[in-house]
Parts: C-alpha cells; structure tokens; sequence
C-alpha cells in the first residue's frame, strides 16, 4: 500500500481530488457527488489504479469542504455539514472564525482516520452486520433519529418537531419511495421526483440566508470578523477526546448503512455530544463540541460507506455507487473476490482514505487564514456570486428550470422559517429521512404481509424503538427542570 | 482616446462584426442544405451519473470521441428521477431535429404499463438497440430450494408466501411477474428492495426468499453468498454455461434488458438514419465491444424491421401482465398532514403564552 503512495503523480492526483473536492464541497450548489460523476469519463482514460485514487479523493475532500461555507456563511456547501452550520456560525459571528474553522478540520481529520482504520481492520465483519439490518431495523433507525430532531438547535420542542414534520411533509410529494406510485404531483411530471434535495437544502440555506441579510433592518446584519488562529492547541484536543472517538464511531456504524448515510451521522453524533455534555445549552451557540461532532462524524461516514463497497460490492452511498460503476467500467469486478483477485485496487481505495484526509487536513489549515477572509467580500459581491452558483448548481443538476424554481421558492420559505424562528437544520433532516423511512417502513410491511409485529419482535428494532421513546420523554423531564 | 485604446476597440469591433457574420453564414447555410449534425448530439439519460445506464451510455460517447464517428461532441445529459419518466418526458418534448435523443432500456414499457408514464415506445422513433442483458434469479447460499421448479411448486402450494425482493414498476419487478406467468398457480409476495446492491444486501440478510440481478450484477455479487437458480433467457448464457434456463425447468419465462435509443416523433429520416449509421459505427468499435463483454452484456445490434419487432413483441408480451395483490400500507402522506396540524397548534399556543 506504502510503495503506490511514493508515487508522485499518485500523490499529485490525490492532491488534486482532494482540491477540487474541497471547493465543489465550499461551494453551495455544487456538490461531490455531480464532480465525481463528471470526473468519472475522464478516468475511463487512466490507469484504473489512478482513477480510483482520482475519485476516492474527491469524495473525502467534499465531504470536508462543505465545513467552510457552513461555519462562515450558514450556507452548508453540502448536506452533510446541515448540523455544523449550528454552532459553526455562531461561533464565526462571534468572532472566532479561526478556531470554528480550525476545530472543524481537525475533527474531520479524526473521523476520516477513526473510519479509515475501520475500513482497513474491520470491513468484513462490519459488511456482514449490516445486512442483518433489515427494513424494519432501518425504519426504527430512523424514528430514533426523527427523535433526536426535536432537541436540534436553539429552539423550543414543538419548534422543531414542526419543522421536522414540515420537512417530512415537504418529502410526500412524487413518487412513492417503495410502491413506486405517483402522489400529490398535481398531474405535473417535473413533480414526479417530488422536490430534490441539493434545491431544496441551498434555497433553504443561501437563498434563505440571502434574502434575511437583505431584508435585515438599518444593516444590523451579522458579521463574521476575526483574525484568530485556526491553529488549535493540543490541550482542547485532550479534553475532546471522548467525543472524538464517540462522534467518529457513531459516523462510521452509520455510513456503513446503505441509504443512511452522512446526514444521519452528523445529527446523531451531534446530539449524543449534546446528551452527554456537561454545558448541553451551549449548543446551537457556538459550542465547540457540537462542532467536532458533527464534523468529526460526516468525515468518518466517508470510510464507513466503503466498508460494504469493498467487502459486498454493495455501495453504502450515492457516491459509492458510482465508484462501484467506476470499477466496473476498469474491468475490475466489486464485491467480495474484489480483495483477492485485484489487492492493488482494494489497497487503493483503502490508502486514499487516509492520505486524502492527511491532504485534505494540510491544505485546509495551511489556507485557514485565506479561508476566512472569505467573510470579509462585502455582500454585493459575494451574494451574487452564490446566488449564481445556486442557480447553476439546481440547473446543471439535471438541465431542469423547475429545479431552480424549487429552489427559489424554497429560499422564501427557508427566508420566512428563520423569523418564525423555525429551526432550518430539523426541517432539512426531516425532509431527507422520510423517503428512508416509509420506504423501508412499506418494505418491510409489504416482506410481512401487512403485519407490523416485526418491529417489535426483532430485537434490534426494538431496541431503536425504546431508545428513541426513552429520548423523548427523558427530554421532557429536563425541560421541565429548567428554571 | 490614446491610440492604443483606438486600436482596442476597432481590433474589438472587427471581430465582434466577424463574429456576426460567422453566426449569420452557420445559420444561412443549415436552412438551405440540411447539414447534420450542426452542433452536438445530446443524449438524455433519464438515470443518475455514475448509475449502469449512465456508465452504458458513456461508454458509446467515449467511442465515438476517440474514434472521431461525429464532427461534434456527444454531450450526455442526465435527467434522472422517478424511475426514468422525468428524462423520458423530456426527451419526447424535445425538438425532433435529432439534436437531442434518448436512451432508455425496458423501463420505458414497464413505466407506462405500471402506469407511471403515459407515453411509451409508441411516443418516440427507435433508433437502435444495442445490447441485452440477461436476468436470472437468485437465492440466499443457505436457501433450502436448489433448483427453480422446486421453488416454484412451493410457489404454487403456498401462494403469497415467498419474498420476492424487487423495484416496483421497474423491469425487474416484470422479470418477477413473468416467471409467476409462466408457471400458473405461482403466487409471490412482493416487497420493495430498489436497486441491485440493495438486492444482495437484503437477500443475504435473509430478508427477501429470492430476487433477480442482471447477469452483470450477478457474475459480481455471487461470491457474496447467493445462488442462481436459473437465467430468463431462451438459451444458456455464455457466461454461466452451467445454469439452466427457466424453460429448461419447465417455467416458461423469458425476460431480459434491452438498451434501446430513441428520438422524438417526428425526426427526419435522413438524420434518424445519419444516428443509426453513428451507434453501428460505435458499436463496431474495439473498446465498445470490450466494455460490453465486461458488462457481460450480449452486443446486440438492431435498427429497422426488426427493430421494430421487437419493440411490437415486447409490448405484447405485457399485454398478459397483471398488477394484483398489493399489500395495504398506511397513508403516510395524511398521517404526517396531521402531525403538522398537530405541532402548528402547539407552536401557536407557545407564541401566544
């Protein structure tokens, strides 16, 4: 594995992914996903081998890239960094852009290497456990994360039960995640997905952010400003540790679930940070834990969704599956033979991991300083630029104008959820698990001949089940308790 | 104005003026002799990028760059969603001036029949088939049944009770309603499973009793622990020269994947024949070739008559096909209407307190 990577135009390549990842990642609107697919034609061309570096790179450098937008603007270049805009923000507005940046770097550092050591120790036994997992234990997943929403960000219980549940609701329309049947599409075809996800999350987010800036009385709008260090002592490390390691193994166990993925990650790790800190009302504030966890927990899910890649062949993630295509066009053939008939590719994929997340580390701290002084463009010019990169990015999507549409009318409601101090994170993680949940819910219905029995009766469910009602009622107590 | 800023702006004006006339000289010429292509052939592809049918796609366009088959690019689009109707509409509002095509396997029949699309094969000029997959089905490693008629007889004696993992309204789901056809009696209970990774994965978490995989698929996930039990082909696939066909086993199922390209209705036939010339050249390429044989595809190659028999055929034989016992499920859309309902009160109560 050592000797690919003393290759310099190995190492160049994963330099390059690693970049360019990074900025799609930074940038609301475009997201690794559409770079890896656009990427992937011109890897037909290379040496499997180097295309595979290519792509793995790209993947871990979007997945950390979306931490820059997210901490410095509130607009999360991707989804998976939705729960780093909670404290990240603040803690930039109050400033600190610095040390927001910094602790979210160093975090992804440590998931990316938590899930990378996974990945190379555990893949097999990992596989095999997640296909025990069935509908009925992704649904129960699913209701216990639906549970954690409504303890996300600042804001009172009903709140973000409602815009979870509005998220959820805003997830019915289109095609019916299991039967495959059309709803609530209003006869319209273009309404035959339902509203995707990369418009609905920017509208939400930049649109959204755009609009309340804008129409923000007498200028009184939040200022990111601060020229701290992103340089982040060993000390605050130590103190992080439990969190490190809990957050990276909630992120990794969750991006080894196929569907799931690095949304599920964060906001659960985010909010086990949360139950387990000892200055829980910090968080949604600028909390340095909520930060690392959330970040430390998208990077991990990055191995994670290799795991059943690599050992099945099964992709754990959108992105996976189009590795999983990648091979397969290099006449390598994924799945469990993968490992003996073709170690180079395996070695590959599994030495990225880790040297693109060393990479990514180096030029993010190294361009921290750069970095923040992003906040400092004034308005005119560096709402324009989003907003284009907004519309580009819906459009290029899928050559769609309804996308951009969505998009724009998602801004206004995004816009009008903030002053009703409606959190938008719920709301987007609603929108995100309900296909996962009636999908699976239905699924696992249609496999039982309509009995929801087995929800109760398999043990793993069950156990979903009880944690996610002992969460809710455990948070009544405590707030309760509150003077 | 310096002189230097003079020579700017008339060296600006020139060959702004230059410019114009080159557009006004492109457009003249294409009204008068039809030169086609005049720009680049879009192809939608109604799945995502990086998805099997993107990578298929792909691959023609990287053969037909490299070998230089067409003096303008091949540009490929991807219009993905809900099972491909959303690329499919696109591609039929197009204009038909062959600039902008579709390639679509199967999935164009199965969404129509599902009742998903209201336009089908009939809606669009075929251009060319090229290529076919053959579907077998699959059992867990540990699965009791070691042949399909045996599984099939305890189809027939107990009917609603082998979990069938497929994706509703997409071919696979058809594979499955075919081979019930063909041995009468059979009964499966369907449940939702989605794409071919998800398959294995439910399969081997013994989740689902059986399920179908492409041949591609299968020669890819089988040392995952799972069996085939037979290929829904009329002949032996050359792949697995050991696995028996459905008819061989007495069930009279045959079911494959066909990659079809399509143009909108109303193409002119000069230029449906100018893409039906470009995919034979692609098709007879070396690297398409070799691509396909890793996809374990069978490199097939219709355009005209018989082309068109097979579209009639294959539409025919859904005409037999019925969609029944559907399991209910709970509306979820109302339940979650009501949930907002719900929270709204109890957020305007908090507002108001």
């Amino acid at each position: 594995m050592i000797e690919l990577f003393t290759d310099p135009l190995i190492l160049g390549l994963v330099l390059l992914g690693t970049i360019l990842g990074i900025t799609v990642g930074a940038v609301p609107g475009l997201t690794g996903t559409m770079l890896i697919a656009l990427s992937l034609p011109l890897t037909f061309s290379m040496e499997p081998v180097a295309g595979l570096v290519l792509l793995v790179a790209m993947y871990v450098g979007a997945v950390s890239g979306g931490l820059i937008s997210a901490t410095l603007l509130r607009m999360p270049g991707t989804p998976a960094a939705v729960m780093t805009t909670l404290d990240g923000y603040p803690m930039a507005t109050s400033g600190r852009p610095g040390r927001a940046l910094g602790l979210g770097v160093g975090a992804s550092l440590f998931g990316g290497l938590i899930s990378w050591l996974a990945l190379w120790q555990l893949s097999e036994p990992m596989a095999d456990w997640s296909t025990k997992l069935g509908p009925f234990e992704l649904f129960s997943l699913v209701v216990l994360a639906l549970a954690l929403l409504a303890g996300v960000g600042d804001s009172t219980r009903a709140r973000g039960l409602l815009a979870g549940s509005l998220g959820v609701l805003v997830a019915m329309p289109g095609m019916h995640p299991a039967t495959g049947e059309l709803r609530w599409t209003l006869g319209m075809t273009s309404m035959n997905e339902g509203f995707r996800l990369i418009p609905v999350l920017i509208g939400m987010f930049a649109i959204g952010k755009i609009l309340e800036d804008l129409t923000g009385k007498g200028g009184e709008v939040e200022k990111v400003s601060g020229k701290d260090s992103a340089w982040i002592p060993f000390g605050v490390w130590k103190k992080q540790l439990g969190n490190l390691f809990r957050s990276s193994g909630i992120g990794t166990l969750i991006g080894v679930l196929p569907g799931v993925g690095a949304n599920i990650g964060s906001l659960a790790a985010y909010m086990a940070a949360k139950r387990a800190s000892s200055k829980p009302e910090e968080f949604g504030k600028g909390s340095e834990e909520g930060i690392v966890a959330s970040e430390s927990a998208n990077n991990a899910t990055v191995g994670g969704a290799l795991i059943p890649l690599i050992a099945l062949g099964v992709p754990g993630s959108v992105i996976g599956a189009v590795l999983l295509g990648a091979l397969i066009v290099h006449g390598l053939q994924p799945g469990p033979l993968l490992f003996r008939q073709n170690p180079e590719a395996v070695h590959a994929i599994i030495g990225t991991v880790l040297v693109a997340n060393v990479m990514m580390f180096l030029v993010m701290l190294g361009c921290a300083r750069w970095i923040a002084k992003l906040s400092l463009i004034p308005k005119k010019i560096l709402f324009p630029l989003v907003a284009g990169c907004c519309i580009w990015g819906a459009y290029a999507l899928n050559g769609l104008w309804f996308d951009v549409v969505v998009m724009l009318a998602f801004g206004v409601l995004g816009w009008r959820m903030e002053t009703a101090k409606l959190p938008l994170a719920a709301f987007v993680i609603g929108f995100v698990l309900a296909p996962v949940a009636e999908e699976n819910l239905c699924a696992g219905l249609m496999a039982s001949g309509g009995s929801y029995l087995p929800l109760l009766t398999r043990p793993i469910s069950l156990c979903f089940l009880i944690t996610a009602a002992v969460l809710l009622l455990w948070k009544k107590k405590g707030s309760a308790n509150k003077p | 104005m310096r002189p230097s800023t003079r020579f700017a702006f008339r060296l600006w004006a020139s060959s702004a003026l230059a410019g114009f006339v080159c557009l006004f000289g492109i457009g003249c010429g294409s009204n008068t002799e039809d030169e086609f292509p005049e720009n680049e052939i879009t192809v939608i592809v109604p799945f995502a990028a990086g998805g099997g049918s993107d990578v298929f796609v792909r691959i023609f366009q990287e053969a037909i760059r490299k070998n230089e088959l067409c003096p303008h690019p091949i540009v490929v689009k991807n219009v993905s969603g809900a099972g491909g109707t959303i690329g499919s509409r696109a591609a039929r509002e197009a204009k038909p001036d062959g600039h902008t095509i579709l390639c679509l396997h199967d999935g164009i029949f199965t969404a129509q029949h599902y009742g998903n699309a209201l336009w089908g094969p009939s809606d669009f000029e075929p251009i060319a088939s090229t290529g076919r997959s053959g579907v077998v089905v699959a059992v867990s490693e540990d699965s009791p049944f070691e042949s399909l008629d045996k599984l099939m007889e305890e189809a027939v004696r107990k009917p609603n009770q082998l979990v069938y993992g497929t994706n509703l309204g997409a071919p696979n789901h058809y594979s499955a309603l075919f081979l019930q056809k063909g041995k009468p009696g059979a009964k499966f209970r369907f449940t939702q499973t989605g794409g071919g990774a998800k398959r294995l994965a439910q399969l081997k978490g013994g989740h689902v009793d059986l399920t179908g995989f492409s041949v591609a698929e299968y020669e890819q996930f089988k040392a995952a622990g799972i069996r085939a039990l037979a290929v829904l082909s009329e002949e032996r696939e050359p792949s697995f020269p050991d696995l028996p066909t459905a008819r061989e086993q007495g069930v009279d199922a045959i079911h494959g994947l066909m990659q079809f390209w399509w143009a909108p209705k109303g193409t002119p036939p000069h230029r449906m024949a100018y893409l039906e010339s470009l995919l034979r050249e692609a098709m007879a390429t070396e690297s398409v070739q070799e691509r396909l044989s890793n996809l374990h595809m069978d490199p097939v190659f219709q355009v005209g008559e018989p082309l068109r028999e097979t579209i009639r055929q294959r539409s025919a034989n859904l005409e037999g096909i019925t969609i029944e016992n559907k399991t209910p499920l709970p509306p979820l859309e109302w339940i979650v209407l009501s949930v907002v309902g719900v929270c709204s009160i109890l957020v305007w109560r908090e507002a108001k307190a």
